[in-house]
């Protein structure tokens, strides 16, 4: 088990296409990380070069101290499980698990005995014999991550593992994950595209947009003190309403369409500024004794029992934009009805419109 | 089809059925015709069933050397194809196997130029290239010996573009895995690579061992010892034996004894040609 450090880290392509810039994440010890994004946004280019798989342009990178920047896959002590799996398709489930081992050249009976333990954690004892093509998606990914716990690695690397399995299964196997991490105690770094899979599973995330960190912290962190409005969006379903807004001249308040909002804390920002106010539709509630009031013209409704989504338009400054919110319980408003509703100033999240940063502490 | 119509059903079962009397009537025909005598043949009309002279062709052929060949054993004649096609398929495979090996996995200076070297040969088969290959042997000192029939056909742009496109399916993340499980390029191409390429072996080895074994125009060129000489060209040279007519009973039983080398390769590849069709594992 070990720390990492990764330092000012970059990636440029030949042809001069930059994936990733400026990256800089400590990782402690045990640590379970979640780099999560759009795609495109360098977070599997980070894994890969952690990995060795992808040479590293600009930056450091050191495992436990180790500078590895130009060692091989093989040398860096380190374990992967792939999105497509990656098994060998013409060897066994034990055959799968032992290459890795027997090409660092680990006596027979530790081979033995590491497998018989890694696939008594992962339920995979009755089907050392047979080949990957005879295994279900979720044993496959299963034997993947035995084949990653037998090598005993330092840091384990994870590509959008649970990507090509269906939801129920998706949802199994992550619980698996989260107390197999649990019980080796290991330092995982984990890539996803989907934020649920993020939140459920990590310690901290590091949240990343066009080849830079937007933000680094728990999933906590993210969900209520997001530090852009990129992050604001992203984390979090339905996704987080954005309502226009302007800063008051006395620098205390803000204007939306015709309400005043005064701000419990100074909003860092010129009077005048344009700021986004972000709002998330589990925050919305009926009534009209909030600190902010919006209507909403109720349009598309999801009933999904515990709780009803109500789509539809803000009407607040004349101009329209869209609104979604999410009511507990069963509700059936009428479409085209209009509902009243609020929100607490503590779950208001000020955005600067121009640069996306966040506004109020 | 997916349309489940009887009169279809007929006419389609039909026509390949022609088909198939077509492809062998003239297989038939070297069977009935080497169990007759020399005079049954040569007389109108020709049989179209087994004669009684079947026993006494083969074993005729079997023991004893035709003069009509040059006095040749046919023993020495099947031998002398075996060590061709053989060696050509081997050597093929082996040399377009690792070729393809380097043009996929691995970057070096003039990678796509070395690659379309390879693709630009194939438009340039033996016969085409035969004099200046024919002049190389020559100084070589290869004439009438096996090496000189075997290594310049070993050279294959097909089976090297075969391997290539094969490698280039694979998905990019086993070898990734691979390397993280410290598997060396040699121990990669042997541990992995190989053992998928097995079909593909497979499929190619039927279709070069026959190339081989139907090798007429090289080895001709290449050996005038008799103790070389494969068994195409024996049958070739019964039919053109000088004054004498042909001697078709036996000129047929030879061509079937040389068909059964190569029907049993397809049959004993076949199994794992198909195999490797129905499991699809990548």
């Amino acid at each position: 088990m070990a720390n990492l450090s990764i330092r000012s880290l970059g990636k440029t392509y030949p042809g001069g296409v930059s994936a990733v810039r400026d990256v800089d994440i400590k990782i402690q010890d045990g640590e379970f990380i979640v780099l999560v994004g759009p795609s495109g946004c360098g977070k599997s280019t980070i894994l890969r070069m952690i990995a060795g798989l992808e040479t590293i342009t600009t930056g450091d990178l050191d495992i436990d101290g180790r500078r590895v920047n130009d060692l091989e896959p093989g040398d860096r002590d380190i374990a992967m499980v792939f999105q497509n799996y990656a098994l060998y398709p013409h060897m066994t489930v034990r055959a799968n698990m032992e290459y890795g081992l027997k090409n660092e050249g680990l006596p027979k009976d530790e081979i033995a005995e590491r497998i018989a333990e890694a696939s008594r954690t992962l339920r995979l004892s009755d089907y050392l014999d047979r080949k990957p093509r005879q295994l279900s998606g979720g044993q496959r990914q299963r034997v993947a991550m035995g084949r990653a716990i037998v090598r005993k690695p330092k840091v384990f690397l994870f590509d959008e593992p649970l990507s090509n399995l269906d939801a129920k299964l998706r949802t199994q196997l992550r619980a698996e994950l989260k107390a197999l991490h649990a019980r080796l105690n290991g330092t995982f770094i984990y890539v996803t595209h989907d934020q649920v899979e993020a939140m459920s599973l990590a310690d901290r995330i590091v949240i990343m947009s066009e080849g830079k960190i937007e933000q680094i912290g728990t999933p906590m962190d993210l969900y209520l003190r997001p530090a852009t409005r990129f992050v604001a969006e992203f984390i979090g379903t339905p996704a987080m309403n954005f309502i226009d807004a302007t800063v008051g001249s006395d620098g205390h308040s803000l204007q939306i369409g015709e309400q005043m909002i005064a701000a419990d804390a100074p909003i860092h920002a010129p009077a005048g500024t344009l700021v986004s106010v972000g709002v998330r539709p589990e925050h919305l509630h009926r009534g009209q004794d909030h600190a902010m009031h919006v209507k909403l013209k109720t349009g598309f409704v999801e009933q999904l029992g515990a709780d009803t989504i109500v789509h539809g338009e803000a009407s607040t400054n004349g101009t329209a934009s869209p609104l979604g919110v999410r009511l507990q319980g069963v509700h059936m408003p009428e479409p085209g009805s209009e509902l009243q509703l609020g929100a607490a100033l503590s779950d208001l999240h000020f955005f600067d419109t121009a640069s996306g940063q966040r506004l109020n502490t | 089809m997916v349309e489940n119509r009887p009169f279809l059903t007929v006419l389609t079962h039909a026509a390949l059925i022609i088909g198939v009397l077509f492809l062998c009537f003239p297989v038939w025909m070297a069977l009935v015709a080497s169990t007759h005598s020399a005079d049954a043949l040569s007389s109108s009309p020709i049989p179209m069933w087994f004669g009684d002279q079947g026993w006494q062709n083969y074993s005729l052929l079997i023991s004893r050397g035709l003069p009509e060949a040059g006095g040749v054993p046919l023993g020495r004649m099947m031998l002398n194809s075996a060590i061709m096609a053989l060696g050509i398929t081997f050597g093929k495979i082996a040399i377009s196997i690792i070729s393809a090996y380097a043009v996929v996995y691995f970057k070096f200076p003039f990678r796509m130029v070395f690659f379309w070297m390879i693709f630009i040969t194939l438009m340039l088969p033996v016969e085409v290239r035969i004099l200046p290959t024919f002049d190389v042997v020559t100084k070589m000192g290869l004439l009438n010996s096996y090496a000189g029939l075997i290594v310049p056909l070993i050279a294959s742009a097909t089976a090297t573009l075969l391997f290539r496109q094969f490698f280039l399916t694979i998905p990019d993340e086993l070898v990734e895995a691979a390397r993280i499980d410290r598997a060396g390029p040699l121990r990669f191409f042997w541990d992995i690579l190989l053992p998928l390429s097995r079909t593909n072996i497979a499929a190619l080895f039927i279709i070069l061992f026959i190339f081989g074994w139907n090798q007429y125009l090289w080895p001709l060129l290449v050996t005038t010892d008799e103790g070389l000489y494969t068994i195409v060209m024996g049958i070739q040279r019964m039919v053109n034996s000088g004054e004498s007519l042909p001697v078709w009973h036996l000129i047929m039983g030879t061509a079937v004894l040389a068909m059964i080398p190569p029907v049993l390769v397809v049959i004993a590849m076949q199994k794992l040609f198909v195999k490797g069709l129905v499991e699809s594992e990548k």
